[in-house]
């Protein structure tokens, strides 16, 4: 396909929309980012995109927040990608190997990628960023994820080796884009450079920072030195942050914004009579699940968790919280239960079983009744309905459930504290089960055990199945591990709610990826009128 | 009055001085911190946490960081956002132009909406309009600001299918998007103080036509509308005056629910986000900026008022 | 309340009751006023009453109806009754709002007595500590202390407390100052009368109208502030019903079901504009006794 059909769309007077677009010639053959290959993609054109999240700050090295996370896969890219399927494929890296014994992993490096501001990558760079991201002295959240990292050494410009203190099958999928990503070498040193971050960025993805206006917008513009070609086809992308729910439902409607994630999947609902919108579901990474704190008095005897593990109808709550918009899932989120994850059906404690859990609980020694406090966070949607749900199905087995709303600050601190109660949660993790269960089960002080399990036998799986890079032997271990982590109840998963994409017919190509970060927006672009 | 206006400075920056330090020992007192936040449930060792309790100062016992902000704030610095990384007197004063704004802009409503109303009802006190008008102050003081914007939300939908747009622009950037945006917010807020007004100003009539000279003027067969503009119109324009001051004060104070239900980067919806983020130094310069405000409009409030009043004037 | 009643309804029973139907018949805001706080009186105490419904029930399969003759104001995202839960949800507003204004009318009532009768240092610190608290945005000073004690009942009826306490201090202040200017308590103390004992009989008597006044005047305005935070999510734990969180939990349905936020809100409306004709009412006898 050699057509070039020029498209200019002069007029409007819309500032910034001067090259209109063009349609990218041949682009079949081009592979690209994350997504399908953008197949008659259209480069130019404005997206908006609207979000209820909005991120504190936008520095990939400090802040932990999701919200964080989800806008910056497009400015900063790590090593390897957390491919949907799972596993982690190249994107910094052209290639990798792996030694012998396990140790040491080879990089080789993409000779294009170029800074935003034009500078080109080089091993250097890749050697400085992972340094300064495991170093716990320089305060990033993902520091405890590159423990393993022994030492890291620059073979050549576009060769980069790094040593391991024992095998680990999950490095490269932390070598991926949560935390961290590749910057200049020497970027921290200046002490403000943090801070800069919300006003430039300084990473290699396809889209750079154009204006951050907390309480109100974030916009990206196409990074023009972008290694890859077929990929970054939008001129601008621009997150609204919107006050709630509602407002986002008359936004989409109203077409003043063209694209968003719903916050509440079930409001899908109320939008499916406009014929102006798209709406899809995409599989997710993420877990809604109910964590019980071994330390926390009541919930300290097995049975008692184990009733408690009986007595939930997933079903029911998920239909409460979310409406149909999810999956009930066993011990693993739904977009990883095909990879990684038990079958359901052999996994023990899974309820709806009333007569047993009331066995229990009179073992237990509470057949007169217990009372419980739930801990839910203030600001997230789903967990009021299912809260009272979830009181309604304890009340069968002689469990008072008082429900306790807490600021997500107050929140996070006590399950930092390792003082979470029981309480909702609601997280996900990059596709690997050594990143999902590790730092979250294995017992102190390699794990942060928050929920104060302390498992002997739970930690020996984690730890084996962390150096066994052989994918079937390592999928038996993890099956293993779910079977103890139903059994103990620490924490009950209860369902994956989909993401739910609603967009306006004009935006193509956009796949939402399972972590709910926007990685899609690198391949999607815009029909122009 | 000189002396006056030195002691009422000197009070309201003792008030100011220990706003800032109640301020700054309940922000600390607010379970979880920007490290938390920051860490979420990602872990971190030890090490971790301790490099970023070092980085912001709050590995420092509380009164020497109050010493140091204070000192850096005497200095006409408020230092620097913990998330957004930007000096806090510019994010700050952002917000306040955005609040500022639909302050003054509710302002003119409610007085265009309330003097109007409260003459009407002074002058007829006791018959029927004057009870109808009555009847919807108490209305308008009983309803929460939030839910009448809730309301107007609504019925703007339902019934023309108008939303207000979402991303605020600045009335330098898009006069009249930023004019549509804070229809809503202005309508809401005015409402309550137009009918504070309106009761302020009735008041202010049937008590002007109580005074002798002006049962006098009528009493000499004076022309209605001269007694009116003559008498009672300059009567009220003093206490009315200051109103507007105690008016201003009431809305920056509450646009809090407002802002953040119409999506208004302002002030307020600034400090409730700051203080969940647990951005001390915004919340801690945002707050200061609230209580200078309302510190200096009251001090100004009671110098207009000697001003004007010739009573007061000695 | 009986202590505000006027002199002219001193005297006989027959003639109490006869003034007092006369009274009535003269001031038809006081009737309204006494029927809808009395509405609100009976159904804050015998919701049970008014609706069979349980408040709590949870049926998801019924979520989000709209007004009909089974559910009178629908129902909402879990299928509870949104009538019950606003009736059962009066007692709760109500007894926040109220008991959190009566502990700063007494506390902040007693430390402006104190403060201005005996005026001096006490009288300055006690200033000062009002000044600074009025000196913020009720609502952001809420936020922040619910943000340091957390969420529940007890902890909103304390923050309710603390912002309103300044402004019952500075009217009792206000009015001991008055008081222990006048000449009967320069008669009372030359007779040997201790002063603990002219501040209880005489001053607190004289300024006891002047808080019930205030504690009318301030009732809508801490409503609209409890439903204010119950709206941001800082009020009381669900499933406890409250007009205010009720709010909170329509907000994501403001369009689809907005029965679920004009009810509430229209309860918050009548309730404080009874209280506020009441005050008015009371005000008047006041002002002419």
């Amino acid at each position: 396909m050699t057509r070039k059909i020029d498209r200019r769309t002069f007029g409007k007077g819309t500032a910034g929309l001067l090259l209109g677009g063009t349609f990218l010639g041949g682009a079949r053959s081009v592979r690209a980012q994350y997504a399908a290959p953008a197949e008659g993609g259209m480069r130019g054109g404005k997206l908006t995109v609207g979000s209820i999240v909005e991120p504190p700050a936008l520095d990939p090295f400090h802040q932990g927040a999701d919200a964080r996370i989800q806008v910056t896969v497009l400015m900063y890219q790590g090593l390897m990608f957390e491919d949907a399927s799972g596993t982690a494929k190249p994107l910094l890296a052209e290639s990798h190997e792996l030694s012998e014994d396990g140790l040491t992993y080879t990089f080789r490096l993409r000779r294009n990628a170029v800074f935003h501001g034009g500078r080109p990558m080089t091993a250097a760079d890749v050697k400085y960023s992972y340094d300064y991201v495991r170093n716990p002295e320089n305060g990033s959240p993902g520091a405890g994820d590159y423990a393993t990292i022994e030492e890291i050494t620059v073979l050549d410009d576009h060769t980069v080796q790094m040593r391991l203190s024992e095998p680990n099958a999950a490095l490269l999928m932390t070598l991926t884009n949560k935390y961290g990503g590749v910057v200049p070498e020497g970027y921290f040193d200046d002490q403000a450079a943090r801070a800069r971050m919300n006003q430039q960025s300084v990473g290699t993805g396809p889209y750079m920072l154009a204006q951050f206006q907390p309480n109100s917008f974030l916009t990206l513009k196409r990074n023009p030195d972008y290694w890859n070609e077929s990929s970054g086809l939008l001129d601008e992308i621009t997150f609204v942050y919107l006050p709630n729910a509602a407002s986002m439902l008359v936004a989409l409607r109203s077409g003043r914004v063209d694209m968003a994630v719903l916050s509440r999947p079930q409001d899908a609902a109320q939008l499916e009579d406009a014929a102006n919108l798209e709406i899809r579901r995409f599989p997710s990474f993420n877990q809604k699940s109910i964590d019980l704190d071994l330390a926390y008095e009541p919930l300290a005897p097995l049975e008692v968790r184990q009733a408690i593990a009986l007595a939930v109808d997933k079903t029911k709550l998920m239909q409460a919280a979310i409406g149909g918009f999810g999956t009930v899932i066993g011990t693993m989120p739904a977009g990883m239960q095909e990879g990684w994850g038990a079958p359901v059906d052999e996994l023990p404690n899974q309820g709806p079983d009333l007569a047993r859990a009331k066995e229990l609980m009179a073992k237990a020694g509470h057949g007169g009744g217990l009372e419980l406090t739930l801990t839910t966070i203030i600001g997230y949607d789903w967990m009021d309905p299912a809260a009272v749900t979830l009181a309604e199905q304890l009340k069968p087995i002689g469990i008072d459930l008082q429900i306790n709303k807490v600021d997500l600050g107050v929140w996070i601190n006590n399950f930092r504290s390792r003082k979470m109660g029981f309480t909702f949660n609601d997280w996900g993790s990059q596709p690997d089960p050594s990143l999902l269960f590790y730092r979250h089960f294995h017992k102190q002080p390699e794990g942060a055990d928050f929920r104060n399990w302390n498992d002997g036998p739970g930690s020996e799986l984690l730890d084996k199945g962390r150096q066994e890079s052989d994918p079937a032997k390592r999928r038996a271990i993890y099956v293993d591990f779910q079977k103890r982590l139903a059994e103990q109840v620490p924490t009950i998963m209860m369902f994956s709610s989909d993401h739910v994409v609603v967009s306006s017919r004009k935006v193509k190509n956009y796949r939402h990826h399972p972590t709910g970060w926007y990685f899609g927006l690198a391949d999607a672009w815009v029909e122009q009128a | 009055m000189g002396g006056h206006l030195l002691r009422r400075l000197l009070a309201a920056f003792v008030t100011a001085l220990l706003s800032s330090l109640a301020v700054f020992l309940l922000v600390r007192a607010v379970p979880g911190d920007i490290v938390a936040q920051m860490l979420g449930q990602a872990g971190g060792d030890p090490a971790t946490e301790q490099a970023l309790r070092g980085f912001f100062g709050l590995d420092r016992p509380v009164w020497q960081q109050y010493l140091a902000w204070l000192g850096q704030v005497l200095q006409g610095d408020l230092g620097t956002s913990w998330t957004q990384g930007l000096p806090v007197a510019g994010i700050v004063g952002q917000a306040f132009a955005v609040t500022l704004e639909l302050g003054l802009l509710t302002l003119i409503v409610a007085t265009a909406i309330g003097v109007p109303m409260g003459l009407v009802a002074g002058i007829h006190e006791g018959r029927l309009l004057d009870n109808v008008i009555q009847g919807i102050n108490i209305l308008g003081l009983a309803a929460p600001v939030f839910w009448i914007g809730l309301m107007l939300l609504i019925g703007a939908s339902a019934l023309i299918g108008w939303s207000p747009p979402f991303m605020y622009s600045s009335p330098g950037q898009d006069l009249w998007q930023n004019l549509q945006i804070l229809l809503l917010p202005i309508l809401s807020l005015g409402l309550l103080q137009a009918v504070a007004y309106s009761q302020f100003v009735r008041q202010s009539v049937v008590s002007a036509l109580q005074q002798d000279y002006v049962r006098t003027a009528i009493a000499k067969g004076l022309p209605q509308r001269k007694v009116f503009f003559k008498h009672i119109l300059r009567n009220i324009l003093i206490p009315l005056v200051t109103f507007m001051g105690l008016i201003l004060v009431q809305i920056l104070g509450g646009v809090v629910v407002i802002e953040s239900l119409f999506a208004l980067p302002g002030l307020g919806r600034l400090l409730l986000t700051s203080i969940q983020n647990r951005d001390l130094p915004v919340v801690q310069g945002g707050l200061l900026l609230v209580v200078g405000v309302a510190l200096s409009l009251n001090i100004l409030i009671d110098m207009l008022y000697q001003y004007l009043d010739p009573r007061m004037r000695r | 309340m009986s202590a505000a009643l006027p002199a002219d309804l001193r005297g006989g029973r027959g003639e109490r009751t006869f003034g007092l139907l006369r009274e009535l018949r003269r001031r038809p805001e006081m009737v309204l006023a006494l029927v809808i706080v009395g509405f609100l009186l009976f159904t804050a105490l015998f919701p049970g009453a008014l609706t069979d419904l349980s408040p709590t029930d949870v049926d998801v399969a019924g979520a989000l109806q709209p007004p009909s003759a089974a559910h009178w104001f629908g129902t909402d995202d879990v299928g509870r009754d949104v009538f019950a839960r606003v009736i059962y949800g009066t007692r709760v507003t109500l007894s926040i709002v109220a008991g959190s204004l009566a502990i700063s009318a007494v506390l902040g009532g007693l430390a402006g007595l104190v403060a201005g009768y005996f005026g001096r240092w006490p009288d300055m610190v006690a200033a000062r500590g009002v000044d600074v608290i009025l000196s913020f945005p009720p609502i952001i000073l809420g936020v922040v202390i619910t943000g340091v004690l957390g969420t529940g009942i007890t902890n909103l009826v304390m923050a309710l407390a603390i912002v309103y306490l300044p402004l019952f201090f500075r009217i009792a202040r206000a009015g001991a100052i008055a008081e222990a200017g006048r000449t009967y308590v320069e008669a009372a103390r030359s007779l040997g009368v201790p002063e603990w004992q002219i501040l209880v009989r005489h001053v607190l008597r004289n300024v006891l109208p002047l808080i019930l006044v205030q504690y009318m005047i301030l009732f809508p305005l801490a409503l609209q502030i409890e439903a204010a935070l119950g709206f941001l999510g800082l009020g009381i734990q669900p499933p406890t019903p409250d007009w205010g969180a009720i709010l909170e939990q329509s907000k994501n349905y403001l369009l689809f079901a907005p029965w679920m936020s004009v009810f509430p809100g229209l309860f918050i409306v009548l309730a404080a504009s009874g209280v506020i004709l009441l005050g008015r009412s009371v005000q008047r006898i006041v002002d002419a006794a």
